[in-house]
């Protein structure tokens, strides 16, 4: 055999391995939204729309899987969290870039990561010696409330949304910046006009990335938010979230027991809101800046 | 408001970057509606000179200045200057084009929007006559929503010197403007100079000798931080009065 074949037939079978990679990793996907989706699917048919996503009692022991409780804390936790965290992961990302000095930026990154890497467990923690208690005297209660885990998902997020609206800040040329002072703008003017009009964009995505995060998050949320199933009747009651709730439920439905596919339904949703996310960072990528 | 042109006076004028001093005790005058040529070996201060009109110095942390320097009546160095208001008088364009990420309108109507300029009508006029101005309107017109970087590097300059334009001016600031460009560019360039002359003084830093002497009215010869000469631009070419700048221009310099 000369090198050249020897070369083909390893080139060969390095391609059969890569296939069959591919292929493997697209089965698992397909088994993954097939499993799911049908046991949503015969889930939804027996129970109907209104006693499932649209129901507001759940007791699957019952046989009671209303879970817009949960769907509503899900929006509300996230909600509370992205609105509470932009601003403060904005204004980070402006001072660390526009304000301070150049030669802080790299210290401050380091910091700011550091702060992105501590595990979600350490936030629930933190939450309950510190954000339960405030909670507690602010909107009285126990303080295990949605405001609660919004407030400590708010906390975990800004280190990675400041960072990634740092980066987006990053590759905003100093000529711009002093395009824009040499036509009379102030620097007020320049931040809104120049710089944060031209990482529109990135500035989006990473909103989105966050919003992905407060939404999937499971425990720092489950820390706090009380797991009460009905809904809450304001910020500062307890409640659940569809994470909190499928890692409360999963011991509870095994397979086989009656309702298990509740959790099929629950996770279905959150799976088709992130892909949604997903979709929608993908669509504004790729868009160069401006 | 009044298209008056206005001199330029500096009187014992000293930056310094910290503890570096690059500009030494300058003493000059440019007549109003006048092109001024700024010449003399990279480093020896001329951008610094340049940023000194705009204040864009201000932007240096550490940066020190001594010294006067008026805008017609309007004083430049102090504590409480409207930079605001200096910078609508004194425009700059830069080396490098640096158009914003937008429209070719919106670069232009960037000025006159942040004067508070709203009318569409208004703007739209604006617009048009910067673009004229600039010999970029044959050019650009009904491609005003493209993107400015889809325009020739030549073009996003003169777009730069349009957008200066817009604010109306009374001084341009013109830091090298060539460097980055093609022959034919430099050129236009040039040319958009001359017809600028009268309406507005002008301190064009070059590298480009030839440009100083096709273009300028007066040449300021600097090195090492010092006003070596300064005089009409023939004389300071033909008659140098200082070994130095004959040296310079000889080539013998560097
Ligand atoms: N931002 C700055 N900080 C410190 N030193 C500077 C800065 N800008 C320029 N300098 C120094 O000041 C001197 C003059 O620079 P500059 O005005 O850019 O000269 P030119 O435009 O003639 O090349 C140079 O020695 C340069 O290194
Ligand atoms: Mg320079």
């Amino acid at each position: 055999m000369t090198v050249h074949q020897k070369n083909l037939r390893t080139e060969r079978v390095q391609h059969a391995l890569f296939l069959a990679a591919a292929a493997l990793l697209i089965a698992l996907g397909f088994a993954f939204w097939g499993t799911l989706g049908w046991g949503a699917l015969r889930f939804f048919l027996r129970h109907g729309l209104n006693r499932t996503i649209l129901g507001l009692r759940y007791h699957p022991i019952r046989g009671q899987f209303g879970l817009l409780p949960f769907i509503i804390g899900s929006l509300a936790v996230t909600l509370i969290a992205t609105v509470l965290a932009y601003p403060l992961a904005l204004s980070v990302a402006i001072t660390a870039t526009m304000v301070l000095p150049r030669r802080w930026l790299s210290g401050i990154r380091q910091a700011v990561a550091s702060l992105a890497a501590i595990p979600s467990v350490i936030f629930g923690w933190w939450g309950l010696a510190m954000v339960v208690p405030l909670v507690r005297n602010l909107g009285g209660g126990t303080g295990f409330s949605v405001a609660a885990a919004g407030m400590v998902l708010a906390a975990m997020i800004v280190p990675t949304l400041s960072l990634l609206a740092i980066h987006a800040a990053m590759r905003v040329p100093e000529r711009w910046v002093e395009g824009s002072l040499a036509l009379g703008a102030t620097p007020d003017q320049t931040l809104g006009r120049v710089v944060l009009r031209s990482i529109r964009a990135p500035l989006v995505e990473a909103g989105i990335v966050a919003v992905g995060r407060a939404l999937g998050e499971t425990m720092a949320v489950q820390m706090v938010i009380g797991g009460q199933t009905f809904m809450p009747r304001s910020v500062f009651a307890p409640g659940s979230t569809l994470t909190s709730e499928i890692l409360n439920d999963i011991g509870l439905l095994p397979p086989g027991a009656l309702g298990h596919h509740v959790l099929d339904v629950m996770a279905l949703l959150l799976l088709l809101a992130m892909y949604g996310l997903v979709l929608l960072v993908e669509r504004i990528g790729g868009r160069e800046v401006g | 408001m009044d298209n008056e042109a206005p001199h330029i006076n500096v009187t014992q004028l000293s930056v310094a970057y910290g503890d570096q001093w690059v500009l030494k005790d300058v003493s000059m005058t440019v007549p109003g509606g006048q092109v001024l040529a700024v010449i003399g070996p990279s480093g020896c201060g001329k951008s610094t000179l340049l940023r000194v009109f705009n204040r864009l110095v201000d932007r240096v942390a550490g940066v020190h200045i001594k010294g006067q320097v008026r805008v017609g009546d309007f004083e430049v160095i102090g504590d409480h200057v409207d930079l605001v208001e200096l910078r609508q008088k004194v425009g700059m364009v830069f080396q490098h084009p640096n158009p914003f990420p937008f429209s070719v309108f919106d670069n232009v109507a960037y000025g006159p929007r942040l004067q508070g300029i709203k009318n569409s009508t208004r703007l739209r006029i604006l617009v048009e006559n910067s673009l004229k101005q600039a010999s970029l309107w044959d050019e650009v017109r009904g491609k005003l929503r493209r993107p400015a970087s889809s325009l020739s590097g030549g073009q996003q300059q003169r777009l730069c010197i349009a957008r200066a334009l817009a604010v109306s001016p009374q001084v341009l600031l013109m830091d090298e403007p060539t460097s980055a460009l093609d022959p034919l560019s430099t050129a236009k360039i040039e040319e958009l100079v001359l017809t600028l002359k009268g309406q507005y003084t002008v301190i064009l830093v070059t590298h480009n000798l030839q440009q100083a002497a096709r273009v300028s009215d007066f040449t300021a010869f600097f090195r090492e931080g010092h006003l070596v000469e300064l005089g009409p631009t023939k004389e300071v070419f033909t008659t140098p009065r200082q070994l130095a700048t004959e040296e310079f221009l000889t080539g013998r310099y560097e």
